[in-house]
């Protein structure tokens, strides 16, 4: 299992960038009772078969890395489902995109920390992908929006240090009216 | 701080890019590759590259790109990170923690002088072409 939800999230929304999406949304919705994240893209998508294959840890296409033997993306999801009482689904269709949702108790004592946000937005908005992301987080009612395609528009080339600074800075300052900095 | 509209991050960024534009014909000081794949997030791969953000910013060190790619197939000593700076060679740097990446910006990127005992030279064979 991943140490934070946070940590589980970019590896899930790096599947979207890798599935060649164009669009992918990330949607993050926390209560007192309730953390949902859904996470949908319209990249490649799988087939029912290769879906089942990949909930296993010990699969991988092997496309990335010849010899690698495991995959481990997707059963940490589900892991962290299945150890605290929470559910996730993954609907996919070939050509078509996938979409993940994860619903989790957040009084559950075996839950990660949620971790930090703030950088967690930024490495995934920069990551270098072609398509847009966009972001939507919001704490007992409160929320943000924001795409890559309109931080890009702002900013420019997102990868050099002045607009890392400033992103984090902007994704902070959101994060910090939610109350979760 | 106040939270920020998309106009107040145009207008800061345009303001920085007057002062970079002062500065021309520099090289980029330098290029960090951060390993963000499974292995590397689950090693702590974003505590290394807020270190490198924040370590980069209290030196000024300016022409800097800070991208990220997926597992370098060096799993075992996540957090990798591949450090490029003009006229040094480049560098694959293991198990690279927040510490690390603070001395790989003072010893590497300002000082040009390696740090040795978080070298690899070469990705693991799966992954060479």
């Amino acid at each position: 299992m991943h140490a934070s939800l946070c940590d589980l999230i970019t590896d899930l929304v790096q599947n979207s960038f890798e599935a060649d999406a164009t669009e992918i949304t990330l949607n993050i919705e926390e209560t007192e009772k309730n953390l949902n994240v859904i996470i949908a893209d319209n990249g490649k998508g799988m087939s029912a078969e290769t879906l089942e294959k990949a909930k296993d840890p010990f699969y991988s296409d092997g496309l990335k890395h010849q010899h690698r033997k495991v995959g481990l993306g997707l059963p940490f999801l589900f892991q962290t489902a299945e150890t605290t009482g929470g559910t996730a689904r993954i609907e996919s269709e070939e050509n078509v995109g996938t979409t993940i949702s994860l619903n989790l108790d957040p009084s559950n004592v075996d839950l990660p920390m949620f971790g930090n946000f703030a950088t967690a937005a930024v490495t995934l908005m920069t990551y270098g992908f072609n398509g847009n992301l966009a972001i939507k987080h919001s704490v007992n009612g409160k929320s943000y929006e924001v795409s890559k395609n309109e931080l890009a528009e702002a900013l420019g080339d997102l990868n050099d240090l002045e607009s890392l600074t400033l992103l984090k800075q902007f994704i902070a300052s959101q994060e910090e009216e939610l109350g979760t900095l | 701080m106040a939270k920020m509209t998309l106009e107040q991050l145009r207008e800061l960024r345009d303001s920085k890019k007057m002062e970079m534009t002062q500065r021309d014909g520099e090289e980029k000081a330098a290029r960090i590759v951060i390993g963000m794949g499974t292995c590397g997030i689950a090693a702590g791969a974003k505590e290394a590259f807020d270190a490198f953000l924040d370590e980069l910013n209290s030196h000024a060190v300016k022409d800097t790109r800070i991208t990220q790619t997926g597992c370098m197939g060096l799993c075992f000593s996540e957090p990798t990170v591949e450090v490029i700076v003009p006229g040094m060679p480049r560098v694959i740097y293991g198990n690279v923690d927040g510490k690390v990446a603070r001395r790989i910006v003072r010893e590497h990127i300002i000082e040009k002088s390696l740090v040795s005992d978080h070298i690899f030279d070469k990705p693991a064979a799966d992954i060479i072409k």
